[in-house]
């Protein structure tokens, strides 16, 4: 039987949690695509934003595959655990994001309503891979790494120019991580549950 | 050197990637000023400071560059710049930035088949099935692909178009009788755009099919 949303002693199938899970990164990225796309056309065109841009989301430092074989040469647990410290590592900025955005000139309410659903299925599919962790993994080391976020001060200063590429740089990474975590999720439930026969 | 030129400024059309694992840019070339021009595509990638040149201008066709999968990284940015060298000078085109995952556009289906079924305990149906295009792996579910279907009897200008999800057929009820209906079938991927039509396939639709 599918568990009813806040049933205590009831476990999710591992099938049943990786499709939730898949179905909300899904959903995140498009979210995230679309609030990049947006603000890039609303506030950045022309601003020449994309080459200081280059190499600077503060996940940067996480050591991700960069293309199919990569992916698929790694274990399902450390690529797990990947997918789990990046989304820890959006919690924070994300919080910000949601209530920040309102600072900008002629926010479109699209984007306030989307920053804010994101933080929140962000958080969610954070849950949501912690059990599938749980399950794929019983009794592993918690893995609570993850990578800070100082970019507050930039999305609050005056200087406009400053403010508007601190804000076009996390729309930009938020959409590239968020499609990082739903393909190697929708690569792990493949691998993990259809045995690579999808 | 009278009447010749440096030349004139390429600019990139597009870049493509089929199936989020190699991608092609095009470009289209400037006044050559006269002369044989030679092109080349440099390019730099994030988080490098290693300029690189093309791996393959054929593969493509004319003015272009492929980049197979050894030359293909996901998630990084390509800062990608066309060179135009002839006797006279040279000249480059505006920095071209790509990034794999946008730029997904799969090939159409294949082996497109139609079948009328006409099932003595049921309304008869068309039976449309495909297979979804060689180059993208789905099992591995490095790409997730949907797919619509739109048809129309062969003399009238309007299609009728059908969202088939992820499945590999469809079924249609509601045909008119008598006529000859033309079939085809696109894809996008889970994130990206929508690959071309499929090349029409064609069915009688019997008179008695009520």
């Amino acid at each position: 039987p599918v568990c009813p949303r806040g049933s205590v002693r009831c476990q999710v199938s591992l099938p049943d949690l990786f499709d939730r899970a898949v179905m909300l990164s899904h959903y995140i990225h498009s979210l995230s695509s679309d609030m990049f796309h947006e603000f890039n056309k609303q506030y950045a065109l022309g601003r020449g934003f994309i080459p200081r841009a280059i190499n600077s989301c503060h996940t940067s430092s996480i050591s991700t595959p960069e293309d199919k074989e990569q992916a698929q040469q790694i274990h399902h647990g450390d690529l797990l655990n990947l997918v789990l410290t990046m989304l820890r590592s959006w919690n924070d900025p994300l919080d910000h994001l949601a209530s920040e955005v309102h600072s900008l000139p002629k926010a479109p309410s699209a984007l306030l309503t989307k920053a804010t659903e994101v933080k929140e299925q962000n958080e969610r599919l954070l849950e949501g891979i912690e059990k599938i962790v749980d399950q794929v993994h019983p009794g592993a080391k918690e893995n609570k790494a993850y990578s800070v976020w100082s970019g507050l001060p930039s999305l609050q200063t005056a200087d406009e120019n400053t403010r508007l590429f601190a804000f076009y740089n996390l729309f930009r990474c938020l959409s590239r991580d968020s499609h990082k975590i739903d393909s190697y999720l929708k690569l792990l439930k493949c691998r993990i549950v259809y045995n690579n026969n999808c | 050197f009278l009447g010749h030129s440096p030349p004139g400024k390429p600019e990139i059309l597009k870049c493509r990637s089929p199936e989020k694992e190699t991608f092609t840019c095009w470009w289209k070339p400037g006044t050559d000023g006269g002369l044989p021009t030679n092109y080349t595509l440099t390019y730099h990638k994030e988080g490098e400071t290693i300029t690189y040149e093309c791996p393959d201008y054929k593969t493509g066709g004319p003015n272009s560059c492929y980049f197979n999968k050894k030359h293909t990284s996901i998630w990084k940015i390509y800062n990608i710049t066309i060179n135009a060298t002839n006797q006279m000078g040279s000249s480059s085109s505006d920095p071209h930035y790509v990034d794999v995952i946008y730029i997904v556009e799969p090939d159409p289906p294949v082996n497109l088949t139609l079948e009328v079924k006409q099932p003595e305990d049921r309304k008869p149906y068309l039976w449309i099935k495909w297979l979804p295009p060689t180059l993208v792996d789905i099992n591995s579910g490095w790409l997730t692909l949907q797919y619509e279907i739109r048809l129309k009897p062969e003399k009238t200008a309007v299609w009728e178009t059908h969202f088939a999800g992820r499945q590999t057929q469809f079924s249609v009820l509601s045909l008119y009788s008598g006529q000859k209906y033309l079939v085809q079938v696109r894809c996008k991927p889970d994130h990206g755009f929508w690959s071309k039509w499929s090349p029409e396939s064609s069915i009688e639709i019997p008179s008695d099919f009520i």
